[in-house]
């Protein structure tokens, strides 16, 4: 059983990163390894000799350019007849409705494929807003879009480009796996499935749908806000959170934790189970509970029922004390402001982060 | 920006300073070690001509970095007509200043451009450039979080690479 004493990865992993980061904490002897064989390689500081910069010579070369201006003017009205004369014998053929923006794809196994919704697939190196990107058992892709970011699409994936707008960027995965690496501001990414949406607020995560439409979603760095009609998780770097169809996310865990502690969250979450069998699991999660399951104890103070809430606040309590102007009336009241509070005292990220984006998200995933 | 946009040349070799390793780095990402001071110098050739098209100055350094990118894909471009692959073509060249690299390095260094693109133009920043993660987020105009992505994930594939190199090809050797 976990005792809560092994060092994990991800508990080592900031101290590991602070060099790689910006050379603080304690150096790491294979980066600084690394730096001293590649430093060989690195730009020799030698300063260019740049000709003498121009400016104000507008004037001259307006007039100089104004020599051409008859076989210009000549040039452009004959391309204006022709332009004009597509037009109208094209007229009343219906819109194109080639997509503009979207993601540049491509193929890292086997035949990925791109189409439009009702069509036929086909390969393609760009989805476009509408389009459907779909992977076989062998095939597997890369989308990548400069400013958003990097998408890894696993094998037996289906998903789909909804938006591509400058502010919110929104795909469908129906099925399957992704990998997401995104380095788009925080909030501007999002993800449906069809039980739940997945909010990037900066971080890399893997993303899993099944045929029935349950997901499942892993951080590995940053933090994922999850959320069906009001029902929200935030799943910070190495956690974990499942959903459901028409239940939404459930509660978000440490992968590092029991077996024992996650197969009773998943029974609370998800089970139709007896008050006696839910008040047992739900004793277990609480006493196997670390202080890193604050995470989990958090959310389970908005899931449990009236009669459940105190003993989760007592452990929570213990584990992780909540700050002075938080209180227990007001935490069994479920008082958001005091519920965010605390959040923010855990040390995961703040909330208010999430609380700002979460106005322009539509809490309802789209159907495929 | 102010001074090199009205043509002040010692302004203009100031940006070059501050900004050459960025672009060095990007197009190291891409390109064969020994184009790569040319191509730094085409860079800042056409930042040079395009100057006054940069309204923001907190917006030059992506904008060259861009420009850098645009070079490096041109590169292989022209030299590789036939390619049709819409990502990046994976570098093949095995770097050499002068033939002088030795070949720990260059096999690492040649291991870093096997990764995605956007891992290897960080890592190199990083660990060639020698710049931070928070000086290269400044000078890119990528996030702090981007980047800080962009190293984690870079730098655990590359262990990985590495590590499975050494094992199928040079077991006596020192592992990282």
């Amino acid at each position: 059983m976990d005792t809560g004493n092994n060092r994990t990865e991800e508990e080592a992993l900031p101290k590991r990163d602070a060099y790689l980061w910006d050379r603080s904490g304690e150096s790491d002897p294979e980066i600084k390894r690394l730096e001293t064989l590649l430093g060989q390689f690195q730009h020799d500081g030698r300063v260019l000799a740049f000709p003498e910069i121009v400016v104000n010579k507008g004037w001259r070369r307006f007039s100089r350019g104004m020599r051409w201006f008859p076989a210009v003017a000549a040039t452009a009205a004959a391309f204006g007849a022709i332009v004009l004369a597509i037009f109208l014998a094209y007229r009343n053929e219906p819109v194109s409705t080639v997509p503009v923006s979207g993601w540049d794809v491509s193929r890292v196994a086997g035949t990925p494929r791109v189409g439009a919704n009702s069509g036929s697939l086909g390969q393609a190196n760009h989805l476009g807003v509408g389009q459907i990107l779909e992977t076989d058992s062998r095939s597997r892709a890369r989308l990548r879009a400069e400013d958003i970011g990097q998408i890894e699409v696993d094998p037996s994936t289906r998903l789909r480009l909804l938006t591509m707008g400058a502010g919110l960027k929104r795909i469908a995965l129906d099925r399957g796996t992704i990998h997401t690496y995104i380095w788009a501001p925080a909030g501007q990414f999002v993800v449906d499935t069809p039980s739940a949406m997945t909010v990037d607020l900066g971080c890399a995560y893997t993303l899993q749908v099944d045929d029935s439409g349950a997901g499942l979603v892993r951080t590995s760095l940053g933090w994922v806000g999850f959320k069906l009609n009001g029902h929200e998780a935030f799943i910070p770097a190495g956690a974990a959170c499942a959903t459901r169809p028409k239940v939404g996310p459930g509660t978000p865990y440490f992968e590092d934790a029991s077996a024992e502690f996650r197969a009773a969250l998943a029974r609370l979450d998800f089970d139709n189970s007896t008050p006696q069998q839910r008040n047992d699991d739900l004793a277990l999660v609480l006493a196997q509970s670390r202080k890193r399951d604050a995470l989990t104890l958090w959310h389970l103070l908005s899931r449990v029922n009236d009669n459940q809430r105190a003993s989760v606040y007592d452990r929570l309590q213990t584990i992780a004390p909540a700050p002075a102007n938080v209180t227990k009336q007001g935490i069994l009241h479920l008082d958001q402001a005091m519920l965010d509070q605390w959040w923010n005292e855990l040390g995961f990220d703040d909330i208010s982060v999430w609380r700002h984006w979460e106005r322009s998200w539509s809490g309802t995933p789209q159907k495929p | 920006m102010t001074a090199a946009r009205n043509g002040d040349r010692e302004a203009f070799a100031h940006l070059y300073r501050r900004y050459a390793r960025i672009v060095h780095g990007v197009l190291l990402a891409k390109v064969p070690l020994s184009d790569v001071d040319d191509l730094v110098q085409d860079v800042f050739m056409i930042a040079l001509r395009h100057l006054p098209k940069v309204r923001k100055a907190e917006k030059f350094g992506a904008w060259l970095a861009a420009i850098a990118r645009n070079r490096g894909n041109d590169y292989h471009r022209r030299s590789r007509p036939e390619d049709q692959l819409a990502d990046d073509p994976p570098c093949t060249h095995v770097p050499s200043r002068g033939d002088s690299g030795d070949d720990e390095s260059a096999v690492i260094l040649e291991t870093i451009r096997s990764l995605p693109d956007s891992y290897r133009e960080t890592l190199i920043l990083r660990l060639v450039e020698g710049m931070t993660g928070p000086e290269i987020a400044a000078r890119t105009g990528m996030t702090h979080g981007s980047v800080r992505v962009n190293l984690h994930r870079g730098m655990q594939q590359l262990r990985e690479k590495l590590s499975s190199n050494q094992k199928s090809s040079r077991p006596e050797k020192e592992t990282l």
